[in-house]
Formats: C-alpha cells, structure tokens, sequence
C-alpha cells in the first residue's frame, strides 16, 4: 500500500515466495521474524511505556519499523457521557509525518484513524477490562490512555502496534488509592475521619434500616504512600499480540517488510490472547487487501498460526520479565552500590 | 424551630401525593440459558432490498431489515479527479449517519464511527468489483444509514445494499457480495444480532463472501473466542449468505424485468 513497486519487482518477489525452495530479499525464512528490540520504561512521564523496533539494521543503528508506546492515566468522574463504572481505555495512534513522507495529511489522518480503530476496538473490549480501574464506586475512575506513535514503517506495523501496546500495558502501574469518608463523631467523640476499609463496607456508622437505598459513602480518596509508582495494572497476562499473515495464493508468511506488503494480495490479522499455558482465543479478526480467500483456508491459517503467535507470546514474556528485572532489581542493586 | 405544627405521631407526608412511575418493565431481558426471542438462533431478520430508487445516481439501493434502512448510491465509473495515473479504478466508500438515526442523536458532521463502517464496506466489497478494468476512474458509493439497529447489522446491510446497487449501476463484478452477522451470546451462536443482542455477546464477527464463488472477501471479529466458535460462526454465516444472495438476484431480476 505504501510503496510504491513496478511490475517485474512485484513479479520478481512473488515468484520467489512461490517456488519449491521459498526465498525472500533478506534471506529469512518464511515464517522467521527480524529481530525485534524492545525496551519498557522509555517515558519517564508516562505511567507505562514501551518502544519496539522490527529489523533494526544493526551497524547502522536505525531503520526498522519502529513503534512508542505510553500509557497514561487520568481521574475522571462517572456519569453520562464522561466515566465510567470500572473505569475506560482509550486507544489513539498516532503516525508521524516522517514515517510516511508520501502521504498527504489528509491520507495519513485516514491512516491513523483505521490504525486506532483496530486497537481500540481490540484492546478496549469488556472482555479484556482490567479490574483495577475503578476508584471510588459509581464517583470516580481512571481513564487508561494507550497512545502509540508510529516513528516509522518498514512493514508489518500492526504486530508492532500490538506488541507495543502490550509491552506499555504490562509495564503501566496504577497509583494506589484509598477511598476517604466522613464520618458524623459519635457520641463517646470517637475518631471523626475515618478511612474506610478497602472495600466500601462501612455502612453500619447511625444508619437508618429503612434506608434502602445502598449509596456508596466515600466521597473521596487518596494516594497512600507507595515505594514504586503503584501496583502493576491487574491482568496483565491477558493483553494480546497480533499475528499478520501475508497470504499469497497457497503461501503465507509473516513480518513482511514494505516491498514485500506491496507485492502480496491479501493480509490476515489474527489478535491472540493466552490466558493460560494450554488455551488460547482470538481476541479481533481482520481481512485487508483486495484478494479473497475460501474458508477451508481461512480455516487452515487460523490453526497453523496459532503456534506462531503463542511463540511470539512467550518469547515477549519473558523479555518483558527481563525488563521488569532490569529496572526494579538490578537498578537497585546498583544504586546499592554507588552509596 | 420553624415547624410550629408539627405532628410526630402522624405520617407526615407530602400534602400532594403522585404514583409512581416505573421504569418500563422490559419482558425480554435475556438471562443465560433462556432461549432467543422473537426467532431463532440461526434466523436473520426479513429483508426488504429494492434496487434503483435514486434516479440521478447510476446505480442505488435501498435495504430494510426490521429496523435497520439504508440507502445507498453508486455514481460512477468517472474520470479520477487527481491527476496521478492508477492502472487500476478507484472505490471510494462513504457512509453517513443521518443525525436521527441512533437512540442518541448524532452530530451530522463527519464523526469517528462512519469511517470505520465505510472501510470495512470498501473491504467487502474491493474483491468483487474488477477495477483493473478501469483505470483512471473512480467509483463513489454513498451509504445513508437512516435507522440503525446495531453497527453489525449496518455493516452487514450496507455491503449487500452497495453490492446491490453496483449491479444495478452496471459496473463489471466478480459476482454479488452479501454479509451477515453472528453474536456468540453464551455458548449459542445468533445470527444478524440486534443491537440488544450484540451487547449482551461476548464476541460478534461479520462475514462477507461470494457465494456464487464460494469465496470469503471480508472477516471482522471483535471480542474473545476460541478458533473452533469462530470457525463455526464463519460457517453459519456462509451458510445464510447463500440465502440473501437469493434474495439479492431475485430483487435485482424484478428490477431489470421491462415493465
């Protein structure tokens, strides 16, 4: 779609995926990956972050499609049209001008709105919500905001965007709150201020049994004293990462670079999300290109890629335990050592 | 004190009193395990499709099912207007909501959703048309959303309406392209979900083939299953599309019939 590529090229590289022994320009196999660099922590500002790199030319120290990811969170109030119960997600990508330079500014708007559509509607879905965003019931909750930055596209941006955003996901830490109420002072002059236990529980202080109504009484809350930022946000483990196949009559294969994208028909993004060691569902779908397909294929491509994705699952997993060990302990064990 | 007459062995109540007023009692609000009101798990809503109602445009359509209504109008093939030289014709997707056609009103300006809703169309319907016949040209198909019930539906809709309405525009095509919905809603499979019924489902995905050529052009899944239900909702889909495509030819035969 973005770069542009005659004929004989197209010709060229589609002949060479097709053939007995499958070759691409790089030498990859078909369904090998660049390499992929990733590093958690890159905006101090941010309540999570993430940057990933696919196909990073290593002597030359650039290239590769690059994605910044940061997640941000914000107090808001529920009621209509604002917050909600259990707090909300809002996914924007956002590409830069210099990731595309061939396209008008209206073009890349179009782009970045169908590039936030997906996420969005992939990863604000109830049945991926954590629980931990909600503040003070029915008042107030956070607002998780995923934003991503595109800094340049070598291809297969969607597994970038996705692998970015849970990268930035699972690094995100949530303040500790703790709800706050008052309390009318009894008559022995008891305490007046009074923080309520985690769950909202302390309904017995005077009240009325003919009062039905069960309204929640914190009215508001507070940042208890934490040694980190906060708690690393609830059900990280289920964030999902996407696997783009580029399908080329009976082939396919994965993490196309741009000339490659240009010279195959149709792709099929299929989002995984391992909940456990053995099961596995699909979390979002997506045709895109011009080609078709016949459902036994569909069929087919949906089981053999499921290996992939689980491989991709385990290997960020364990480089995002690395992560998280590199700038919890070992920066401590170095700061440690300076004093 | 200010309240001099103030009985306390009395109900002091309001001088006027009023009944109250309930909030409508809805009968059918689906608990898991009841079966699907008003029709059956793998049933679609009735289909009203009458091609060429919009006399200017070269091509039109107008779809109803239940309360989902949408016009659609192809115009074109036309001359591109950019000067940049394509071998291959141009589909250009617009949908719009009118403002009074959700529950809550929406803003007639170029909102958020109606992209979304037009890319999906335009990836339905891209295999279909065969564009490398003309180049240099551009197909517009203008989508009106007059009522909605549901975005699957829309969706769904609104392809087989364009579908429709490039027939009758006489623009070459592979062959027609119909869609249809499913909701996973507990372990049952619904097809073409309503509104109510797509929030109530833990995952919906929108199907969009050829059934004259056995081929899928467009799938869209949101929310979480495993790969055997979304298998299966494939299957099912494909197995209805084969039935609006019926109705599509059948409308699209009425229609070309000299009168």
């Amino acid at each position: 779609m973005m770069a542009s590529i005659s004929k004989s090229e197209k010709a060229y590289i589609q002949a060479s995926l097709l053939s007995s022994n499958p070759l691409r320009a790089d030498g990859r196999g078909l369904h090998d990956y660049r390499t992929v660099s990733l590093e958690t922590g890159v905006a101090p500002l941010a309540n999570g972050s993430a940057r990933v790199n696919f196909g990073k030319a290593v002597d030359e120290g650039g290239g590769g499609t690059e994605v910044l990811a940061a997640t941000k969170l914000e107090i808001e109030d529920v009621k209509p049209g604002e917050g909600e119960e259990g707090g909300r997600i809002v996914c924007t990508v956002t590409c830069s001008p210099a990731a595309y330079p061939q396209l008008s500014s209206n073009a890349l708007d179009e782009l970045q709105y169908d590039y936030t559509t997906i996420l969005h509607q992939t990863l604000s879905h109830p049945s991926l919500h954590p629980t931990d965003l909600g503040i003070i019931p029915y008042k107030k909750s956070w607002l998780l905001n995923v934003d991503l930055v595109v800094l340049s596209d070598a291809g297969n941006i969607y597994d970038a965007l996705f692998m970015s955003a849970r990268a930035a996901l699972w690094d995100t830490k949530v303040p500790v709150t703790r709800a706050v109420q008052y309390v009318p002072p009894q008559s022995d002059g008891a305490r007046g201020k009074t923080d309520t236990e985690d769950t909202m529980e302390v309904e017995g202080v005077g009240s009325s049994s003919l009062d039905t109504r069960h309204m929640p009484t914190a009215s508001d809350f507070e940042l208890s004293d934490y040694w980190d930022e906060g708690a690393p946000l609830s059900g990280r483990e289920k964030w999902p990462v996407c696997v783009t196949l580029n399908i080329h009559s009976t082939a396919y294969f994965l993490d196309a670079t741009l000339l490659e994208e240009a010279s195959i028909p149709l792709k099929l993004l299929v989002v995984y999300t391992f909940t456990s060691p053995t099961s596995s569902s699909i979390q979002a779908l997506r045709l895109v290109g011009p080609g078709e397909l016949q459902l036994p294929q569909i069929e087919k491509l949906l089981q053999e890629s499921e290996p992939f994705a689980r491989q991709l699952h385990t290997a960020l997993n364990t480089k995002l335990k690395d992560e998280d060990i590199r700038r919890n302990q070992k920066a401590r064990d170095r700061f440690a050592l300076r004093s | 004190m200010a309240q001099t007459n103030f009985d306390r062995r009395r109900i002091n109540g309001p001088e006027d009193s009023f009944t109250p007023i309930f909030i409508e009692e809805e009968d059918s609000v689906w608990t898991p395990g009841k079966p699907r009101s008003g029709r059956g798990a793998g049933d679609i809503r009735p289909i009203f499709l009458k091609p060429g109602l919009i006399n200017q445009a070269n091509g039109s359509a107008y779809i109803e099912t239940e309360k989902t209504k949408i016009a659609c109008a192809v115009y074109g093939p036309r001359q591109s207007r950019n000067t940049t030289y394509s071998d291959k014709g141009r589909l250009n997707v617009e949908v719009k909501f009118a403002p009074f056609s959700c529950k809550k009103r929406r803003a007639p300006m170029r909102d958020a959703e109606d992209r979304s809703i037009a890319v999906q169309i335009h990836q339905a319907l891209l295999p279909s048309v065969r564009l490398e016949l003309l180049p240099k040209s551009t197909i517009d198909i203008f989508i009106t959303i007059i009522e909605s019930d549901g975005l699957e539906g829309c969706i769904a809709s609104g392809a087989v309406a364009a579908s429709a309405a490039l027939a009758d525009a006489g623009i070459e095509m592979l062959g027609l392209v119909v869609a249809c919905s499913a909701s996973l809603v507990g372990p049952e499979i619904w097809l073409d979900p309503t509104e109510e019924e797509s929030s109530i489902s833990s995952a919906s995905l929108i199907y969009a083939g050829m059934p004259a050529l056995d081929s899928v052009t467009s799938v869209w899944q949101t929310g979480s299953t495993s790969v055997q239900d979304s298998i299966k909702c494939m299957k099912a889909c494909q197995e209805r599309c084969r039935d609006v495509h019926t109705v599509v030819a059948q409308a699209l035969l009425e229609n070309a019939k000299p009168t």
